[in-house]
This record gives structure tokens, C-alpha cells and sequence, in this order.
């Protein structure tokens, strides 16, 4: 454990030097400050501008922090050489990929929250009550500790382009995971049917994990929905982690 | 990592997901479809958001739209129709067609709201300005529902239309007709018959149509005229030109043919052969 | 005794660009190394040397034979507790300070924090980064890193150290700083392992050596036992007159001074006698013997000359 957590601290450590992660955060505040000004074009209620313009900038810039920070934390090591003397230490792999996902989601869970304080300020400048942005905010944060999760797999067995590709694209298939269940009552054959079944089934269904409707009209989750919806990104999240951990314990080093 | 231990750990996570995932679903399944559209921006929002795709966006929306229209479950369909398809889909990309007809079709024949149905079709139309198709579903619309003037004009309005058909100008005569000004109907069939553009089945049409109704017109107005002696004169006329010298007909008019009209004094009724002829 | 290091029967190919075609990186080699030795595995480019030391860390699995380090294999971590690793041209986070860097690989060898400052403090003394010490690694030159490389491994007191080239890209005083530090581990009773294609440094340092070529195994043995004692030739300096009927070849140095190169010693005590009644005198007499480049060349001349087809 004092393996993993050495490396997520370095990990963050290095994510916090990224000068990156900087420009994502600031374009994301700069974008929920300048949302004020823009609710001022609206009729009605200025405040949904607010909120909605603020939930998305925190999802967009964490999405992309998650990209540029994850693709890279393996697939760079690898590149420069660094993970060499890394595993001749005595640490096991998979507490080399744990500790990596650890730093990933530390330096997530800070950018979210930066964030997603800068927009419960904007939104009780307002004058409205923020507290209904919570539930949606931590589940932003679930959904993309579960796209970091693939970014590390990714990472662990290609190259960054490779690994941003392979991570943007689950991104959008997560999100779409819904028209497979719309292609599966109209495929004329058994075998699609059962297919769009299984994809459906098994690919991560990230529009589940979007409440940004319901927080911005301040509605509340039906009974449970909340708590299944963490307890599915973190068990897949762990899932898809332990595969990372198993392709890189077979990984060579050439 | 001990394969034993990696298969284990695996095998629990999918269990935990998939339990997790059944959850939602079921709760999700218990809340169908309401939160969907009531939080369906308005187009020009989704337009700025879409950065640039909103072509794209709207072919996503329409697909959409059309899964959810198509599942008669949902209870309070129609609400956000004209939403969906006039404000959202036509903000994001005015220039495309189907999310109109589709959505005057489903307004004006499920949801059984014609106006909104033409105000889906006008918007598109207006949009639209060579896509004769919407105003003449919006002429068959108010035909449907037996408002043949309207018909007449909106027919008018696609005939009018760059590239549109010349047979439209025909509809427009005939929802005239229906519509019950008759000589304005001779008066549009002969707009037809002059129209260089016609083909010489369409001039018989037209032909045929005047005949028709250059006969009803005749008719009606001697029916007009007979009535007005008999509620003058407690009985009908003896004979048409009574009529005239009466001053309730300028003239007595004959026959497409040049025969006069037949005349039942007994009865009051007029009738024409040629009518009958054409049938 | 257990040797700290064995290798046996070791295999590993490559599969070329696309799948096409193999490359054999190792092959079949079979090497020991016993306790408190500096050993050093020699080779030109390409001969395998990398590839035989990542095999031994565990980044690579061979294709055939084994690695032991104190008679566990690699993957192990007890085994890697023990062992101390400077790649080639070491490459680090560039974010980090030496301090922080070397906190790091502290913390994964379980030093507790009480030992962890002293130790760190140390590492940096020995290696001579003190006062650099909270510098980004970015701006430091290629001989402080890997000065910080070495410091890296050495400072959890590892008893063998592996390390690729280590003298690669440093100037003649970071060479001798290297090894300087080498001789010291061997003194602190470390095994040290390292590969290297510059001799004159392995002639300086080490006990044993192997010579690979192409993956093979060409020589292994004490440094002494490999290289023949007989002296080559012995070269004599001879100022004044310079005896007439000379075996050997002369040539002459821009001091005009004659240097004559004899071939055994019976030659030599016949010019040395030769060179007063000429009337010279002799200034200086010195043999030279085979050298480990001598030897290296020999042997890849040899295995060259194997592959050739006949």
C-alpha cells in the first residue's frame, strides 16, 4: 500500500506541475464567470444558463484534464524510460498501475473541486441555492473516474495518440450506450438483437451517470438511483483496473 | 498479482456492476421518458453548444424523436411536439425537411391538433421557400378536415413554388371548387388550361372540369333565381326568361353545348343533359 | 557459496518490423557472479548487453533459460529489495527535485521516515550533488543526473548494483568520480554488475569479465587470466647512438629520441647491451602487454570470421 500510495503522490505531484492542467482549470472558471454575463441574453430564468453552462464546463474540462493527464501517465513513462527504474524497485505492477489511477483520480477529484466551487459561487451569486448541483457534480466526478480508469488501460499497452483515441472514443460510445438499446427492437435478426443486447449490457453506460437535468431543475433522484449509480462506476471503474494491472503485468519492456 | 486473486477480484466488480446497473434500469423503468423532454433546451442554446455540429446534433435529435414518438406507451406524448420539431430540431439545422412533415403529421394525426400541424408546416415553408412538399401536406391536411379555401391557398402557395409541379395549380382549382366559389374555380381551371406549361391530358382535364362546372354554376344560380320568384311569387316561374324579366337573372344562360336548360315548371327544377353527358 | 547472480541458458529473439523475420538479441548465455565482485559484462553496440541486463530486473521474460539474483528470480520482490538499477542514459521525472526524486524510490524500498532525511542527505553528499539539492531535475546537466541515477540506486544500501553504461555521456572527471564510487561499493563488501563497450574503464575496475558478441558468449574470466601476461613486445628508448644491427623496428620521436621495439626479453637484453657501445644511452624500457582491448578485438575478430561462410 505504501508503494501505491508513493506513486499517486507522485503522480499528482507531476499532474500538478503540468502547466496543462492549469489551462484546462482556468478556461473552465473563466467560462462559469463569463456564464453570468451570458444570462443576461436570456428571458426567464438566468440562473438554468448559469447552471447548465457550469455543469457542462466542469464535465468538458474534466473530461479533458482526464484525457491529457491519464493517456499520458503510462504510455510517457514507458516513452521516457522513466518506468525502468521504477520496476526494478521492489513494487509490483499492479500496484505500479493502482498507484498510477490513484493519482489520476487525485488530481480529478481537485480539478472538480475547484470547479465545482467556482460554479456553487457563481450559482449563489445568483441568488439561487446550489445544493442541488452536489448530487450532479459528484456524479461527474464517478463518470470520469470511470473514463480515467480506461485512459490508464489504454495507456498500459499503447501509445498516448493511441491511448487519447482509444479513451475520446469510449467516451462517446458511453454516452451513446442507449441507441443500442433503441437498434435492439429494430434488427431484423437474432444474432444483432443479441448483440446489441450484450453491447449494451457491457459497455459503460455513462448517460446513466448524467443527472445534470434533474440537479439544474433542482428535481430530486428517485430513491436509490444515487447510491447504484456510484456503487456502478465504482465497481466498474475496479474492473476495468484489474484488467489494466493483468495487460501490464505481461507487458515487456523492449 | 496472483491470477487466482486478479480472476476473483474481476469476477466481483462485474458482479457489482451489473447488480448496480440492473438497479438503475429498474428504477429508471419505473420514471420512463418525463425528464427527457422536459429538458430539452431550446434550439438556439443546443445550437451554440453544439460547436458547429448542429446539423449532425439535429439528425441525432430527429433519430431520437422518432424512437420516441414511435413507443405509444408514453403517456403525454404530444406536448413537447411542436418544441421538438419547430423550435429545437428546426433551430439546429431550419434547412431540414423532415422533422416538419413529420411532426405536422403526428401533431395534425395523433395528436389531432391541426393548427399546430400548419404552424410546424408554415414554419418550414417559410424556411424553406423551395420546398413545395410542406404547403401541399398542408393543403391535404386541410382537406382532410374539409377546409377547402385553406386548401386552395396553401395548394396556391406550392404551385407557386420554384420547380413545383403544374398539377398543383389543379388541386388549387379543385379544393376551389370544393370550397364552393365556382366561377373562382372556372376561373382557376382556366388559369390551368392556358398555362403553357400543362401537357394536353392535363388541358382535357381542365377542359372537362369548366364543362362540369360551368354547368353546377349555371345550375345553381338558376336554382338561386327560382327560389327567390317562389318566395316572391308563392310559385315557380313558367318559364326562365320569367326570370329575367323578373330581374333575378341578367340573362338566361345555356348549356356548354349552346342548349338551354331543362325546365320543369311543375316542380321548379332545372337540370342539364350535358351534366349528365360528362357525369 | 550462492552466486548473487546466475544466469543460465538464456535466450530472448525479437520478431522484426511487421512480424517479419527474428533477431536473437541473447543467446544461450551462462554467466555467475559470486559475492563482492565487479564484474562487467563487455560487448559492442548491439550485442546484447541491454537486453541480458533487463532480462535480469524482470522487464523482459527470456524465451529460454533463467535469471537468479541471491537464487530468486527477478519478478521477485524480496530480490528486488536487494538490488540496486541505473539504466542507460537515465531519463527522470524532470518535475522533480533531487530531494523529491529521491524520496520517492525511498518510499518504495519501505524506508521509514525517520531513516528516510539522513539517508537522502547522504546519498546526495556521496554523490556530490549537496547544494543542488532542491533543483528541478530539468535544469540540471547530464552529469548531475546521473550522478542522481547512481545516487538512486545505492541509497538503500542494495548488496548488488546493476548498472548500463554507467560512464556513458560523463567527462573524464565524472568518469573518475564513478568510479571511484564503484571501487568504494566493492569495498563496503556490494557486488556490482555493470555493461559497458569503453574497456579502459572495465580494465580499471573489474575482477571478472564476459565478452558477448552477437547474443554469444565469447570469453568470461578473471581479468588476469584472460589476458595472456607475456608481454606483446618491449619498446626501449634510446637517446645518442643507436646500435646498428637492430632487431626491432625504430622510429623516431619528435625529441629525437629512438624508441626500438624488441620482441622478447633475450632481444632486449642484446640491445641494452648494444646501445652503450653505439654510444647512446637508454632512457627508458617498457612492455607492453596485452590489453583487454587486445583481447576484445581478438575474440570479435574470431567470431566474425565463425560466421563467415566458408
Amino acid at each position: 500500500m505504501r508503494a501505491v500510495a508513493a506513486i499517486a503522490l507522485n503522480t499528482f505531484r507531476e499532474a500538478i506541475r503540468d502547466r496543462i492542467l492549469y489551462l484546462i482549470l482556468a478556461v473552465a472558471i473563466a467560462l462559469i464567470a463569463v456564464s453570468r454575463f451570458v444570462s443576461l441574453l436570456t428571458v426567464g430564468s438566468e440562473v438554468k444558463i448559469v447552471k447548465d453552462l457550469g455543469l457542462s464546463a466542469i464535465s468538458v474540462f474534466g473530461l479533458l484534464a482526464t484525457v491529457f493527464v491519464g493517456v499520458s501517465l503510462v504510455s510517457k513513462e514507458i516513452e521516457r524510460r522513466t518506468v525502468f527504474t521504477l520496476l526494478a524497485q521492489p513494487v509490483r505492477r499492479w500496484q505500479f498501475v493502482c498507484g498510477k489511477y490513484a493519482g489520476l483520480l487525485l488530481v480529478l477529484a481537485a480539478s472538480i473541486a475547484v470547479t465545482g466551487a467556482a460554479l456553487l459561487v457563481a450559482v449563489a451569486l445568483k441568488g439561487a441555492s446550489p445544493w442541488g448541483l452536489v448530487p450532479a457534480i459528484a456524479l461527474i466526478f464517478v463518470e470520469l473516474a470511470l473514463v480515467a480508469a480506461f485512459a490508464v488501460l489504454f495507456s498500459s499497452f499503447t501509445n498516448p495518440i493511441l491511448a487519447a483515441v482509444g479513451t475520446a472514443v469510449t467516451y462517446v460510445v458511453g454516452h451513446l450506450s442507449w441507441s443500442f438499446d433503441l437498434l435492439e427492437k429494430r434488427m431484423p435478426g437474432a444474432a444483432g438483437r443479441v448483440l446489441c443486447r450484450v453491447l449494451h449490457a457491457v459497455l459503460p453506460n455513462l448517460d446513466r451517470l448524467n443527472v445534470k437535468a434533474e440537479a439544474v431543475h433542482d428535481i430530486a433522484l428517485p430513491a436509490g438511483y444515487f447510491g447504484a449509480a456510484i456503487a456502478y462506476g465504482v465497481f466498474y471503474s475496479l474492473a476495468v483496473i484489474v484488467i489494466a494491472s493483468l495487460v501490464f503485468e505481461r507487458r515487456e519492456f523492449v | 498479482m496472483r491470477t487466482l486473486t486478479a480472476a476473483g477480484l474481476l469476477a466481483a466488480a462485474v458482479l457489482g456492476a451489473g447488480v448496480a446497473r440492473a438497479r438503475i434500469v429498474h428504477i429508471e423503468d419505473e420514471r420512463r421518458g418525463r425528464k427527457e423532454l422536459l429538458f430539452l433546451p431550446n434550439g438556439k442554446y443546443l445550437k451554440a453548444i453544439s460547436l458547429g455540429h448542429a446539423p449532425l446534433v439535429a439528425d441525432g435529435l430527429y433519430l431520437w424523436a422518432i424512437q420516441y414518438y414511435s413507443d405509444y406507451d408514453q403517456a403525454d406524448r404530444y406536448r413537447f411536439v411542436e418544441h421538438v420539431f419547430g423550435d429545437v430540431i428546426a433551430e439546429l439545422d431550419p434547412r431540414y425537411t423532415d422533422p416538419y412533415w413529420l411532426g405536422a403529421i403526428i401533431l395534425t394525426t395523433e395528436a389531432k391538433d391541426l393548427e399546430a400541424g400548419l404552424r410546424l408546416l408554415d414554419e418550414g415553408f417559410a424556411k424553406n421557400p423551395q420546398e413545395w412538399i410542406l404547403p401541399y401536406l398542408a393543403g391535404w391536411e386541410c382537406d382532410r378536415v374539409g377546409q377547402y379555401a385553406r386548401a386552395a391557398a396553401y395548394f396556391d402557395q406550392a404551385g407557386r413554388a420554384p420547380g413545383a409541379p403544374p398539377a398543383l395549380f389543379r388541386l388549387k382549382a379543385g379544393m376551389t371548387a370544393l370550397g364552393g366559389d365556382l366561377h373562382e374555380a372556372i376561373a382557376r381551371w382556366r388559369d390551368v388550361l392556358d398555362d403553357p406549361r400543362n401537357d394536353d391530358a392535363a388541358r382535357a382535364i381542365a377542359t372537362r372540369q369548366i364543362r362540369r362546372l360551368t354547368v353546377r354554376a349555371d345550375l345553381r344560380d338558376l336554382e338561386g333565381a327560382i327560389e327567390a320568384y317562389r318566395e316572391r311569387n308563392g310559385h315557380p316561374p313558367r318559364r326562365l326568361e320569367d326570370l329575367v324579366r323578373a330581374g333575378l337573372l341578367p340573362s338566361v344562360p345555356l348549356d356548354p353545348d349552346g342548349h338551354p336548360y331543362a325546365y320543369d315548371s311543375a316542380r321548379g327544377r332545372v337540370s342539364s343533359i350535358a351534366d349528365r353527358v360528362l357525369g | 557459496m550462492e552466486p548473487v547472480v546466475e544466469l543460465q541458458g538464456l535466450r530472448k529473439a525479437f520478431r522484426g518490423h511487421l512480424g517479419l523475420g527474428r533477431s536473437v538479441a541473447v543467446d544461450g548465455l551462462d554467466l555467475r557472479v559470486g559475492r563482492g565482485e565487479i564484474f562487467g559484462l563487455l560487448g559492442p553496440n548491439g550485442a546484447g548487453k541491454t537486453t541480458t541486463l533487463k532480462m535480469m530486473l524482470g522487464l523482459l521474460r527470456p524465451d529460454a533459460g533463467s535469471v537468479r539474483l541471491f537464487g530468486l528470480p527477478p519478478e521477485s520482490v524480496a530480490a528486488r529489495a536487494r538490488i540496486g538499477f541505473l539504466p542507460e542514459n537515465p531519463y527522470f521525472y524532470d518535475y522533480l527535485t533531487p530531494v523529491e526524486f529521491l524520496d520517492l524510490y525511498a518510499r518504495l524500498h519501505g524506508i521509514p521516515a525517520a531513516e528516510r532525511k539522513p539517508r537522502i542527505e547522504q546519498a546526495i553528499a556521496r554523490v556530490g550533488l549537496a547544494g543542488r539539492e532542491r533543483t528541478a531535475l530539468r535544469k540540471l546537466s547530464k552529469g548531475l543526473i546521473q550522478r542522481l541515477g547512481l545516487a538512486q540506486a545505492i541509497q538503500h544500501d542494495p548488496d548488488l548494483v546493476i548498472l548500463d553504461e554507467p560512464m556513458s555521456g560523463l567527462d573524464p572527471v565524472g568518469r573518475r568520480e564513478v568510479r571511484d564510487l564503484i571501487l568504494g561499493m566493492r569495498d563496503a563488501g556490494k557486488t556490482v554488475f555493470f555493461s559497458s563497450h569503453i574497456l579502459q574503464d572495465a580494465e580499471m575496475l573489474c575482477d571478472r569479465v564476459a565478452i558477448v558478441f552477437r547474443g554469444r558468449l565469447r570469453a568470461v574470466g578473471k581479468l588476469d587470466d584472460l589476458v595472456s601476461h607475456d608481454a606483446k613486445w618491449i619498446e626501449v628508448g634510446v637517446r645518442g647512438g643507436v646500435p646498428a644491427d637492430v632487431p626491432g623496428e625504430t622510429t623516431t620521436a619528435p625529441d629525437g629520441t629512438v624508441r626500438i621495439k624488441v620482441r622478447d626479453v633475450a632481444e632486449l637484453t642484446r640491445v641494452l647491451a648494444a646501445v652503450p657501445s653505439a654510444g647512446g644511452e637508454v632512457l627508458s624500457v617498457w612492455s607492453r602487454r596485452e590489453t583487454l582491448e587486445d583481447l576484445f578485438l581478438r575474440e570479435i575478430g574470431n567470431a566474425r570470421s565463425e560466421e563467415r561462410p566458408s
